[in-house]
């Protein structure tokens, strides 16, 4: 069966799951500091664009521990990456494509010529 | 007939059909969050400063929960871990231990989810914010059901088209004795049809409005019909009116007496009321029931902790709305404290820019608009009573250190005793940190609820696992392995989504 | 004894209601499917007819059904139809069209009924999902028709339910959990995740339970059309869950998701926290609503692309081709949704982006439609009625398609949204399109199921009125439409008739050429005192008498569907037998079972041996050479045709 694992390897799989299990603890705590630690703080009042790109790094590294060894995405069929691929892709395609009609670059410009006068 | 690859992988694709299903399943998950994340940005981003309400609100109102996020981030992540040893144990085919990890997970979700409703339960019934009309705020609590205005009702007029009112829902305390009547429309030589009825519950009254309207509903027909028949032969008809209003009133009860019904309507059902000096009061309901009474009390009595004048420009805030009420009921130390603070921030940048011209940018988020205010015991007699203030009463934010003197705010719990009561007409919107609030509290809402049922799925998938899986073992061990093993790739990415959730819903 | 063994193994009869209701056999769910989804399309139909009377007599009271007690209710006092009913059956008619009609019928029977056989599988990957699936659609249906009772009506804000009038729209109704508008969220949630059970369970059998020697070059393009479907559905629908959510915590709990800050309704204040945005309702809809488009489009190309090889004994003509263009359709359907936007003001920059990749997507479009025409170039065609259909769908969807070119540039869109151009152009897309491949696969695959022929005699009956009417249905709207008629004046334009758009009509080249094409003249107009003399030449007005001709032609399109009707129950019992399995003489797997289908589909273990549509091969015996059909040179050894299975190794995941 393709699927069944040695002893062995098991044994490996259980080291790795403790040790990615403590290091998820660790970025928790870290991005708790970050959050209410004065001298790292990334509350009130509001959040600024440091906090915005550190706190979702932290989140995006702890995120993708959790999806390459518990989920097993570090050694995955390669149909199960084609799926995701395309996935991640309308995702950020969804996410990014409707800010953009917040943000429009001709407008912008029209409407500084017009009110330039 | 038999599925094929339903334990073992195919040959060329590596993949059992669970896993395949799991993964396809996931990707829709990821669009599902990814749409409530993009709508997140979308709104926080598309935010008007000064026109919107600001994401997130207030000071300590949402500090205090960071610890609950933080506790439920590290339970999520603990029972991820188990979830991966309970699958190595059932490879080792370790039957108990199986057992051991995935009680274990179980028991994290029931604590996430407990943890969860201590949070839910403290922001919808411990805080609630009034916006006044020039959009300065307050936040607070408002004293126990003020929020709704008491009436006592005479009579109802309730239109008997649509479905049933929405006063059934109001009134205070049992639903009370009533008597209703509707009287058909007038026809030459026969009695108007009258259907009345008296009672004391709803589906009484239900029983009332089905029959009386079923007759309006005859009744139209039957006009029409005539108008349709006489426009036929070219004759024209004047359609009788049909009278579409039933009138209920309060009948004698047990005791004899008949008392007013006293209503406490739900503000989002009610349009308005107002008082009159000769004859009843009135009050509107949104399904254009309208009844005759009495208002009898109508204050919101409020206990406030913070000052929120972000939505108030930096010119008016002197004269904001605010000020007038609690310089009303005694409280004027308030103000006082806040413009001192605004001095002194002004002051302080006025030292840091010395002669040079202050950029307007900073100056504007140098301004105070948060601030933390407690009342306490109104000095009558005493018009600015600045100087015999305690010299705790106001804070202003951000100062980072005196984080402690909060605590021994909250510690003396001298607030709460004291509050202002808060005149309808001043208010513009007012609730509960729920989620109509304001679009931060509205998404927080929906993204953590949706997550919690997710939880409480994947908790229920995986406890039956727990418990009816020793048959599946023993007969296929592989096979409660991958079912396993799919139900953690669940689990795994409720987890991920909680990963991110905690720091845009509790730090930024 | 025996009857013990047979239990053991699963043989035993099910009862009547685990056959027939909670059945777990995809051919089962497949027939609930289609049966579900073809009274829902009669009853969008029907929605569709009473809508049309409005706007060709709105002055006269609707015949027949003014006269019934339960209808009138809807009708104003002297029977005629109201704005808000022309509203309600509008929003309405759109949404059973698309999600109770034409998805169902298309993906839900369809492919349901069909896949499992053309791969050679025993059954879906997860038959109780499947059922599960059938339910919640079943539940999500039943829920959007008994909005129509409550005493709000059903919904009644356009099939696109935006925001913020879908969320203040009955917001005086004292329960509002029970009003059509919250109905319509409720039952969009369930079919829903109808669809997205639907779309994971398609795509996992077809990714795993193709047969031996089914490789993914050798699945008939149907299946392919099906897998693409399966992940438009599976990515494009929880957008749209989420947007349904979102509103319903608008109106249920009172959030300002699409409300935003100073909204009056009425003229009263709305009162709501307000820094909502109604552009994000439309994001989120439309990133569903565009791939939608092509779920309603794909099954009927790829029905056609079944019928077309098959009647014209011709292999489909560019089959990879096909295959690639239609992956290349499916991945950019998810980045053009906001051309259904331009008129919301998001600006040059957005619409500039998506109406680059607009233009893009016709371009696969165009390959698909090409290569089903070039496949018949040469062929000894037998036009049957399942072909006369396909052969229909090819001009009618391509009528279809070149019409939306001016809607994809956002200067044209000004000028054409929300007229009866858009009306017409998507309509012949989807109903002498889709609806036409449908009909045609119905007629295709009735004999699998039932052993026996439908008859030819009503099939023409059925299809060359249904293809006159249809045009006469949507012709005219374009010419309407180009003059400005709007698509939601429920009078059909009676009210704007005076200030009709002259834009159109300036050079009064068009309006010779219309004045020829209704056979009326200025003079007549002025004679009837339509129009004044000075006015005339210049003015749209009597175009409007072509609602008189499109309501005809819908009223007509609905009478000679009675022959598919009656053709499709007579059949069942009396048609003419099929001579044997393959009555068509086709080449793909669903040909090899018997008829009907028994549980578990093929008596054998199903082999697919060569290309889906190997027909006319030089040299063979038959002009067909069916997949299942071992080869001669294996004839030596049949039981184990290995070298096919090492072939599937090779190829791997593709």
């Amino acid at each position: 069966m393709a699927d069944s694992l040695s002893p062995e390897e098991l044994a490996k799989h259980k080291k790795s799951y403790t040790a990615v299990g403590i290091a998820l603890l660790v970025f928790t705590c870290i991005t708790l500091a970050l959050g209410i630690w004065p001298p790292l703080d990334l509350g009130v009042p509001g959040a600024t664009w440091e906090d915005v790109v550190i706190g979702l790094t932290v989140a995006g590294v702890k995120a993708s521990l959790v999806a390459l060894i518990f989920m097993h995405l570090n050694h995955e069929k390669s149909l199960i990456y084609k799926f995701l691929l395309f996935t991640f892709f309308f995702f950020l395609g969804l996410m990014f494509l409707t800010l953009f009609a917040l943000w429009d670059p001709i407008r912008e410009a029209i409407d500084s010529y017009y009110t330039r006068g | 007939m038999e599925i094929p690859y339903e334990v073992t992988a195919r040959r060329d694709t590596g993949l059992y059909n669970a896993k395949i299903g799991i993964w396809l399943f996931l990707a829709s998950e990821v669009m599902l969050f990814g749409g409530l994340f993009s709508a997140y940005v979308f709104l926080r981003v598309g935010v008007i400063d000064g026109v919107d309400t600001p994401w997130p609100l207030g000071l300590d109102v949402h500090k205090q929960f960071v610890w609950i996020g933080f506790v439920n981030t590290i339970v999520l992540i603990a029972s991820s871990v188990f979830v991966v040893f309970a699958w190595v144990s059932l490879k080792e085919r370790n039957y108990q231990r199986f057992q051991i990890w995935m009680v274990a997970v179980v028991l994290c979700a029931a604590a996430f989810m407990v943890n969860k409703f201590i949070e839910y339960k403290n922001k919808l019934t411990e805080h609630h914010g009034i916006k006044l009309v020039d959009n300065s705020v307050m936040e607070g609590k408002i004293v126990h059901d003020t929020e709704k205005i008491k009436f006592a009702a005479d009579s109802l007029n309730v239109p008997l088209q649509g479905g049933l009112p929405a006063f059934l829902g109001d009134f205070e305390g049992d639903f009370p004795a009533f008597k209703a009547v509707y009287v058909g429309k007038e026809e030459e030589g026969k009695e108007p049809v009258k259907i009345e009825k008296s009672g004391s519950s709803a589906g009484d009254f239900a029983d009332w409005f089905y029959e009386a309207r079923r007759q309006v509903a005859e009744d139209l027909a039957e006009e029409r019909k005539k108008l349709r028949d006489a426009k036929k032969e070219g004759k024209t008809y004047q359609m009788k009116p049909v009278p579409t209003k039933g009138t209920v009133t309060p009948a004698a009860g047990e005791g004899g007496e008949s008392e007013p019904f006293v209503l406490r309507p739900d503000n989002r059902k009610m349009v308005n009321y107002s008082r009159s000096e000769d004859g009843p009061d009135k009050l509107n309901y949104i399904d254009a029931v309208t009844v005759d009474g009495k208002v009898l009390a109508d204050k919101i009595e409020y206990e406030l902790h913070e000052i929120n004048l972000q939505q108030v420009p930096i010119t008016k805030q002197d004269s904001a709305k605010l000020w007038e009420i609690f310089e009303s009921q005694g409280h004027g130390y308030v103000k006082d404290e806040f413009m001192e603070h605004q001095a002194e921030r002004i002051q302080e940048l006025r030292t840091k820019f010395k002669d040079k011209p202050i950029p307007a940018k900073v100056m504007q988020s140098a301004f105070v608009n948060l601030i933390e205010a407690h009342l306490h015991e109104p000095k009558t007699g005493e018009k600015k009573g600045g100087g015999d203030v305690h010299g705790e009463k106001a804070k202003v934010n951000p100062a980072a250190d005196d984080g402690h003197d909060k605590k021994d705010d909250h510690g003396d719990g001298h607030h709460g005793h004291y509050t202002v009561l808060i005149d309808r007409g001043d208010v513009k919107f007012f609730g509960n940190h729920g989620p109509r609030y304001g679009n931060y509290y509205a998404i927080y809402f929906t993204m953590t609820a949706l997550h919690g049922l997710h939880v409480v799925g994947g908790a229920l998938v995986l406890a039956y696992f727990l418990i009816f899986g020793k048959k599946l073992y023993l007969k296929n061990p592989e096979h409660l392995a991958n079912r396993v093993e799919v139900g953690g790739l669940f689990w795994h990415f409720v987890d991920l989504v909680w990963i991110f959730l905690f720091p845009i819903m509790y730090l930024l | 004894m025996s009857a013990d063994a047979h239990d053991d193994h699963d043989h035993h009869d099910p009862p009547f209601w685990r056959k027939y209701i909670f059945s777990t056999d995809h051919k089962v769910i497949g027939l609930q499917y289609g049966f579900m989804a073809l009274a829902f399309l009669a009853f969008g139909f029907f929605l569709m007819m009473v809508m049309r009377w409005s706007i060709a007599f709105p002055d006269r009271p609707v015949p027949m059904l003014a006269d019934l007690p339960w209808f009138q209710a809807w009708l104003d006092d002297e029977g005629k139809v109201t704005g808000e009913l022309y509203n309600m059956f509008g929003a309405m008619h759109g949404t059973i069209m698309v999600f109770l009609g034409v998805v169902p019928l298309a993906f839900g029977a369809f492919g349901n009924y069909v896949t499992p056989l053309q791969i050679g599988a025993p059954d879906m990957a997860f038959p109780r999902l499947n059922m599960a699936s059938f339910w919640s659609f079943f539940i999500g249906g039943v829920l959007m028709f008994v909005s129509f009772f409550l005493p709000s009506g059903a919904a009644k804000v356009g099939w696109t339910n935006y925001s913020p009038l879908a969320t203040t729209t009955d917001l005086h109704f004292g329960d509002l959990f029970w009003t059509g508008q919250t109905q319509w969220l409720v039952g969009m949630v369930f079919l829903i995740t109808s669809s997205l059970l639907g779309a994971v369970n398609f795509i996992t059998t077809i990714i795993n339970l193709r047969c031996r020697g089914m490789t993914w070059m050798r699945m008939p393009f149907f299946v392919w059309a099906m897998l693409v479907t399966g992940f438009l559905l599976l990515l494009a629908f929880p957008p749209l869950e989420v947007a349904a959510i979102m509103q319903l915590m608008d109106r249920l709990v009172g959030t300002s998701f699409f409300v935003p800050t100073g909204l009056n309704v009425n003229g009263t204040p709305f009162i709501a926290a307000g820094g909502g945005s109604p552009l994000l309702y439309q994001h989120l809809f439309w990133f569903l609503g565009h791939p939608e488009v092509y779920v309603l489009i794909l099954p009927a190309i790829a029905i056609v692309a079944e019928i077309i090889p098959c009647n014209t004994r011709k292999p489909l003509w560019g089959y990879r081709t096909m295959v690639y263009a239609v992956m290349v359709l499916g991945f950019l359907s998810f980045i053009v949704w906001a051309h259904h936007m331009y008129m919301t003001g998001m600006g040059p920059a957005v619409s500039t982006f998506f109406q680059t990749t607009t233009v893009l997507i016709s371009v696969p479009s165009v390959i698909l439609i090409t290569s089903l025409l070039i496949s018949m170039w040469g062929g000894s065609i037998r036009f049957n009625v399942p072909m006369l259909f396909a052969t229909a769908f090819i001009p009618m969807f391509g009528f279809g398609g070149l019409t939306g070119l001016p809607l994809a540039f956002n200067l044209p869109d000004l000028h054409l949204h929300d007229t009866y151009y858009v009306i017409g152009h998507f309509h012949y897309v989807v109903a002498p399109g889709t609806i036409f491949g449908l009909f045609a696969g119905i007629y295709h695959w009735f004999p699998k199921h039932t052993g026996r022929m439908m008859s030819s005699k009503l099939g023409h009956w059925h299809f060359w009125p249904s293809l006159l009417f249809m045009n006469g249905i949507f012709l005219p709207m374009f010419f309407q439409g180009m003059a400005g008629f709007h698509r939601r004046a429920f009078d059909g334009g009676k009210a704007y008739e005076q200030i009709a758009s002259q834009i159109f009509m300036e050079d009064g080249v068009f309006a010779r050429a219309f004045q020829s094409l209704v056979g009326r003249t200025d003079e007549v107009l002025i004679a009837m005192g339509r129009v004044t003399a000075e006015g005339a030449a210049d003015h749209a007005i009597y175009l409007i008498d072509l609602n008189i001709v499109t309501s005809f032609s819908a009223w007509a399109l609905a009478i000679f569907q009675a022959p598919f009707i009656i053709n499709l129950f007579w059949s069942a019992y009396f048609g003419k037998k099929v001579k044997d399995d393959n009555p068509w003489d086709a080449t793909t797997m669903e040909w090899a079972t018997p008829t009907p289908p028994p549980h578990g589909n093929f008596t054998e273990e199903p082999v697919a041996y060569r290309d889906p549509y190997e027909y006319s091969v030089p040299d063979a015996d038959e002009d067909f050479t069916p997949q299942f059909e071992p080869d001669p040179s294996e004839e030596a050894a049949p039981a184990s045709p290995e070298p096919v299975e090492s072939e599937i190794d090779s190829e791997s995941t593709t």
